[in-house]
């Protein structure tokens, strides 16, 4: 094989391994994972209930499910490279021979792997407890939330280049990024049925907006007809795609870009703003 | 006298770390995004409910927006600052800071006080600012002007029982501290856990009575329960007598505004851990 493809899997393959094995080490970790997901989508389960709307249960747990991938993107992706500058592990990355990118990927997998188990376990909390009602396409969902994962994880790569040159505001700034992006992404309802034509034409650039209106549809209906408009969901998938790939090349270009000014000027290892 | 100026030291440490990294306008405004956020998930769960539903008439759902417009808000602001204790010791820990508090004169109580009060400060101007932007997006986005009261006296009040909430804010904050002290481990998911308790237990988003039973006992036991309610009372429907029952059900359940037991008593187990001795001479290390 060619040594420079060896050394990038091997390097998936580690920082995958780091990852998992971070959460799956300690499996209280799942449990602790869920906690807030799970009583945010029970909270608003019982809002659905109580405004007389029990069939919109299902986007109250699809939107906590979704939220825990969302999580994991904005404070273990987009904030890592920062916090590794603040415990000098950074440098490492950039003195080694190890790709950033790999090391990226393997951060997303191993990101992916260690939070589905959460996901999972608030999905099955969900359908024991209230059954929602559900109308799945399962070949179209598969593809749906693999693409919707692979754009917002190459979103999370775009981000960790970008948090790189910041130093506290980087916390600030997911914190105040975390609920308005997951509001107009209509995680938690269908912004389709809330938003008005303009707002939702810009929440179309948001990864998680396309991924959730597409899961929607795919997944979920509020009426009993369970008609679904396919040409959407098509419409979706092919955004998804098309952002999924524009992300990732504008990560990596980021990255090389940095990664060629920290090793010239070690800015980017010694600067804390 | 020193324990006043240790606590107000505290409250400009706090200030410091939330808004010294940037300008107050754009430190304030980002604070303000999230709460105006969750706060407009919910009224928009409500309004698909009201135009899909069959529970919400036309002429309820105004004050059930009102309802949720407040609930959302000040479940923000409580969530909001009784953590704070928690993340002062935990990051505390991580940077050194806390452990220098913990052996100097006066040890963390004021610290922990300051900390939670410069949090409250800016946290009640995020809430207020919250509130009445979402007010102002649910009559573009909605059609529908929420019927607050606002008038002198409601406001008064209203801020009268932000002040009672405190101690009831901080006593929780103190519990989850405890905590922080004794444990390196999972710290940080703790509030978390109890802020997503709240939202459903302290009738934010909708009645606790709507709760099974024994769960909607929970609620009704909670000062954030009252607190929310005595705010609705005066904000919505205008009554200063449901007010002052609420409010005074909630400073009657409040505890003792500084020290809690079970913080207390961590800080004795460490101590005694540590040095054997009741207070430690030189340094103390947290990290288990």
């Amino acid at each position: 094989m060619n040594p420079r493809a060896s050394i990038w899997l091997k390097t998936v393959y580690a920082r995958t391994w780091v990852r998992t094995k971070s959460i799956y080490g300690e499996p209280l970790w799942v449990a602790v994972n869920v906690g807030f997901p799970f009583f945010t989508s029970l909270a608003l389960s019982l809002l659905y209930s109580s405004a007389g709307l029990k069939s919109g249960i299902g986007f109250a747990f699809l939107g906590g499910v979704m939220v825990s991938f969302w999580g994991n993107v904005l404070w273990s992706m987009a904030s890592q490279f920062n916090w590794d500058k603040q415990q000098g592990l950074f440098e490492l990355y950039i003195t080694s021979p190890a790709p950033i990118s790999a090391i990226l990927i393997g951060m997303s997998l191993g990101g992916i792997l260690g939070t589905a188990p959460s996901a999972i376990t608030l999905a099955i909390i969900g359908w024991i407890l209230f059954a929602p009602p559900a109308n799945p396409m399962w070949p179209l969902v598969a593809v749906t939330f693999a693409l919707t994962l692979a754009s917002l994880y190459a979103m999370g790569m775009a981000l960790s280049s970008l948090y790189l040159v910041y130093g506290r505001e980087a916390d600030s700034v997911n914190e105040a990024l975390h609920e308005p992006v997951s509001f107009l992404s209509g995680v938690y309802f269908p912004a389709s049925l809330a938003f008005p034509a303009v707002l939702q034409a810009i929440a179309l650039v948001i990864p998680l907006a396309v991924g959730m209106d597409a899961l929607q549809r795919t997944l979920l209906s509020l009426n009993s007809s369970g008609i679904m408009d396919l040409t959407l969901v098509y419409r979706d998938i092919l955004l998804l795609a098309v952002m999924g790939i524009t992300l990732l090349f504008a990560a990596s270009k980021a990255l090389k870009i940095l990664e060629e000014k920290g090793r010239r000027a070690g800015t980017i290892a010694v600067r804390l703003r | 006298m020193s324990y006043v100026r240790s606590l107000i030291a505290s409250i400009r440490v706090g200030w410091s770390r939330d808004f010294g990294w940037t300008n107050p306008v754009l430190g304030f405004s980002l604070k303000t995004v999230a709460p105006i956020a969750s706060t407009m998930t919910a009224l928009t769960i409500l309004y698909i409910g009201f135009k899909n539903g069959a529970s919400i008439t036309s002429a309820q759902f105004p004050f059930q927006l009102g309802y949720i417009v407040i609930g959302a808000t000040l479940y923000a602001h409580i969530s909001a600052y009784s953590w704070v204790p928690t993340l002062a010791i935990a990051e505390g820990k991580w940077t050194f800071v806390f452990p220098q508090v913990y052996v100097s004169t006066k040890s963390s109580p004021p610290y922990l006080a300051g900390r939670c009060l410069a949090s409250f400060a800016s946290s009640t101007v995020t809430s207020i600012a919250s509130l009445a932007v979402a007010v102002v997006i649910s009559l573009f986005l909605f059609g529908v002007a929420i019927p607050l009261v606002v008038t002198p006296l409601s406001i008064s009040l209203f801020g009268v029982a932000l002040i009672v909430n405190i101690f009831a804010s901080m006593r929780l904050g103190f519990l989850l501290g405890a905590y922080a002290i004794l444990a390196s481990k999972f710290e940080w998911a703790l509030p978390t856990y109890v802020s997503g308790l709240l939202m459903v237990f302290s009738e934010a988003l909708f009645p606790v009575s709507s709760l099974p039973y024994p769960f909607s006992d929970i609620g009704n036991v909670l000062p954030f329960t009252e607190f929310i309610r005595a705010s609705r009372a005066v904000l919505l429907q205008g009554s200063v007598g449901s007010y002052f029952y609420y409010l005074g059900t909630e400073f009657y359940r409040r505890p003792h505004p500084s020290r809690p037991r079970a913080f207390r008593l961590q800080v004795r187990r460490k101590e005694s851990e540590k040095t054997g001795s009741a207070r430690p001479q030189s340094s103390v290390t947290f990290l288990n």
